[in-house]
């Protein structure tokens, strides 16, 4: 029970990359199945329907890359992975937004996502709207990214 | 940077030079056709529906013709045809096809007939084929399958719905019907069928019939008059002749791949054709004259004018606008802006009142898209893929010109960004040094490394997005300045400017912020007060003016209230931009995650082959998921924070009379 710290810091790792990766997954495959409906229609309007289908994909990504930062700063990648328990619960509540704001905002991401593919299908000339109304979900996903990031990379020089 | 100023532009001329004179507008592509005039005694519009619908009928029919061209005799294309452009010919030429296009058009037709004749044999064939299926269980037999047995015998040809052998047979009938002879042959037999042949005497008939009734007995639905055989011979013949008949089409169509470019130019040729008689239906027309109106960029107007008086004896009267025009726009700016106008569109185009904001918005564009992608080795590969493609194909449409030089120009910010935060392909240079010369070289940031200091990049994002968000504000007294609303400047954009800056230096002032950011620098105490006192004006006037359409005091004071909420307004999009932050370290990230992923091999041969694939795929992978988030998040920088501030848009695009083609353009004389 003396390593326990950095088992909850890997906790928080991998639910970072498993939560918004599981997201990204449902939200990207959603918005494909619209997408495949409206290029059985139109075939010419597969580049567009493809840059909305993967807008919900980023928040995987996020996740991955808070993921790995937390397995490179507790050890796991190489190095001293002699965690202390309190760094330990640090680093798990430190994943905890990309993690889950992750999670719902693909979701929803991708809600939005469909909707601009069926606003694609009727006003193929609207793409710049389109992009930008799932682009507005995605700002949430970042702050929690941004926030994910700056605790990470905090907690090692704390004194705890 | 500018939306071009429009005229309204009448041209009256003889009706006889109707033709050349629209031919030659068309051509010039400088003129919207916007018909302002009513129909009157002398004047009126001409009904050309019947040419349009039958022009369109000869479109959709040469179409048609080459995609089933196309599919018979694909066309050898290049990867790079779409970078290709349209061919060009010299008007002459275009000209001289008016007197093909009818040979051109039957060769479009039969194209289509053609393809119609194999459409059909197929069906045939398929008919052909299920007859013989159902032929096939009666190859055996060798009378016809109508035969009805002789004077003294009837004969029943069907069959069973079980497998039976003649045994079999003869037993289940001596079952059912004891008294009658039976012969009884099988011509084949299966699971689920046998076929049979059975004899019996004609006096047993009736007898013998409600037997094989109760047995499931079933006479053939389509049977043969000569034997089955012979039959399926005949049936055989039949179906080589179509296929035969197919080939010959197939050939035929083949044989036309030579008239593919004339195809192609018979398309355009109608395109053309059908966007003219969309004018003439537009034109004022007497007995001997019409009249044309529209819209025309005043800088083509004089030319224009001075061509059409010359050639053709047309008069042309050219005036400013009127104040209630729905004017178009048409943007012109210099090789730098030019391509984010594409941006610019798909937002909206510059509404009645507002200035082009595309060379402002163009430096901003290109600053932030590097800053999101920030890696220099995806940079350069920009830079080169882009820079290549511009040079070698000339002929480039206009818009793909424009997007590839955008991507050009956001490859340089790409690598610029990329050196100053030391990533070139992530931390490639000093993965494949350590991994296989075994003495790392690591190729260091010009200025810092986001993600040692993330702190520093966030608090770098954010003075970009103030910078960025003032430039818009700025916008927005440049516009009020032209429309002479002075005081509207007072109290929209100056009151923010010292609500919004005044804060920010206070917070500088401040021991907290100043700790929280990682600062290293402090402004004096003196300092923050005057901005407290700079901000605070700035807050009262907001109160007191944001209100000021209303006349109840106590409503204004409430609006002016909401109106200072705005200010929270303005923290969420200076926030915004740490999307810069965590866009950039996105890259980084995931580019060191393959780096690292590929070197897990670790040294020799074996490593290399397997850093050599992973880096590839890897790398491909995320410049193109990261190019497209830094061009989607690039964009809503733009459209919300920037735009949110000035920009409302609603103008419409200019669309001018011309020639809208797919295959080919017209060289015009010189």
């Amino acid at each position: 029970m003396d390593n326990i710290g950095v088992v909850l810091a890997l906790l928080g790792a991998v639910l970072a990359a498993l939560l918004a990766g599981a997201g990204s997954a449902v939200g990207v495959g959603r918005a494909g199945e619209a997408a495949a409906g409206v290029v059985t229609e139109d075939p010419s309007k597969f580049g567009k329907v493809l840059i909305l289908q993967l807008l919900p994909g980023t928040q995987g990504i996020y996740g991955l890359l808070i993921a790995f930062i937390t397995l490179s700063q507790i050890g796991i990648l190489g190095g001293d992975s002699n965690i202390s328990l309190a760094k330990g619960i640090l680093y798990f509540l430190a994943c905890m937004p990309m993690a889950i704001i992750g999670y719902w905002s693909a979701l929803k991401q991708s809600r939005a996502s469909i909707a601009c593919i069926g606003l694609i299908a009727k006003r193929p000339d609207q793409l710049g709207k389109a992009i930008i109304f799932p682009a507005m979900v995605e700002t949430y996903a970042i702050l929690a990214l941004l926030v994910s990031i700056l605790a990470v990379t905090g907690i090692a020089g704390l004194p705890v | 940077m500018a939306v071009l100023q429009m005229q309204r532009i009448s041209i009256y001329a003889l009706r006889k030079d109707r033709k050349p004179i629209l031919e030659w507008i068309q051509r010039r592509g400088a003129v919207e056709i916007n018909d302002a005039l009513e129909e009157d005694n002398v004047f009126q519009r001409m009904d050309v529906s019947t040419q349009k619908a039958q022009i369109e009928k000869n479109i959709a029919a040469s179409k048609q013709a080459l995609e089933i061209l196309n599919r018979y005799a694909p066309e050898k294309k290049s990867l790079f045809a779409v970078l290709e452009g349209r061919t060009e010919i010299p008007v002459e030429q275009a000209n001289a096809f008016g007197g093909k296009s009818d040979d051109v058009l039957r060769v479009a037709h039969r194209l289509n007939e053609r393809s119609k004749d194999i459409a059909d044999c197929r069906g045939l064939i398929q008919k052909l084929q299920t007859q013989m299926e159902a032929l096939k269980p009666w190859m055996n037999l060798d009378i016809s399958m109508r035969t009805k047995g002789t004077k003294s015998t009837t004969a029943f040809v069907g069959s069973f719905p079980a497998g039976y052998t003649a045994g079999d047979l003869e037993e289940q009938i001596a079952l059912l019907a004891p008294k009658v002879p039976v012969y009884a042959e099988v011509i084949s037999t299966s699971q689920e069928q046998t076929c049979t042949f059975l004899l019996c005497g004609r006096a047993d008939a009736q007898v013998l019939e409600e037997a094989l009734r109760t047995l499931g007995f079933a006479r053939p639905s389509s049977p043969t008059k000569t034997p089955p055989a012979e039959r399926m011979r005949v049936l055989q013949e039949r179906m080589e002749e179509q296929e035969q008949i197919i080939q010959e089409a197939e050939q035929e169509i083949t044989g036309y791949a030579s008239q593919r470019d004339d195809l192609k130019f018979l398309v355009d040729y109608l395109t053309m054709r059908s966007e003219k008689y969309d004018v003439i239906g537009r034109l004022m027309q007497s007995r001997r004259t019409f009249v044309l109106t529209g819209y025309i960029p005043q800088q083509d107007a004089g030319k224009l004018t001075q061509e059409l008086e010359g050639r053709f004896g047309a008069v042309v009267e050219l005036e400013a606008p009127a104040q209630e025009d729905d004017v178009p726009v048409l943007l012109k700016n210099n090789k730098f802006s030019e391509p984010v106008e594409g941006v610019l569109e798909s937002f909206s185009l510059p509404g009645k009142t507002e200035v082009d904001p595309t060379s402002i918005m163009a430096i901003f564009y290109y600053i932030l898209f590097g800053m999101m992608l920030s890696d220099a080795a995806y940079g350069l590969i920009m830079v080169i893929g882009c820079g290549l493609a511009l040079l070698k194909f000339k002929n480039m449409e206009p818009s793909m010109n424009k997007s590839l030089r955008m991507f050009f120009f956001c490859g340089i910010s790409t690598t610029f960004w990329g050196f100053l935060f030391g990533s070139f392909f992530g931390d490639a240079v000093a993965v494949i040094s350590r991994t296989f010369f075994e003495h790392e070289v690591v190729l260091g940031p010009l200025w810092f490394e986001p993600i040692k200091e993330p702190m520093r990049m966030l608090i770098f994002a954010l003075l970009v997005g103030v910078i960025h968000l003032f430039a818009g504000l700025a916008m927005k007294f440049y516009q009020l300045w032209r429309l002479k609303c002075y005081k509207d400047i007072l109290y929209d954009v100056i009151f923010w400017y010292m609500l919004v800056g005044g804060a920010i230096v206070f917070m500088l002032s401040s021991q907290t912020f100043v700790d929280i950011a990682q600062l290293s620098f402090i402004l004096p105490a003196q300092a923050g007060t005057a901005a407290a006192v700079v901000a605070g004006i700035g807050a009262i006037g907001i109160v007191l003016t944001s209100g000021r359409e209303s006349r109840n005091p106590a409503k204004r004071l409430l609006k002016g209230l909401y109106g200072l909420y705005n200010v929270t307004g303005y923290l969420s999009d200076i926030l915004s931009y740490s999307r810069l932050l965590a866009l950039g370290l996105a890259t980084g990230v995931i580019a060191t995650v393959i780096n690292q992923m590929g070197s897990m091999g670790g040294g020799g041969i074996g490593g290399a082959i397997m850093f050599i694939l992973v880096f590839i795929v890897g790398h491909t992978i995320n410049l193109g998921i990261n190019l497209l988030g830094a061009y989607v998040h690039t964009n809503r920088l733009q459209f919300v924070e920037f735009f949110g501030k000035f920009y409302e848009g609603g103008g419409r695009k200019f669309a001018p009379f011309g020639i809208h083609t797919k295959y080919y353009k017209i060289r015009e004389e010189k």
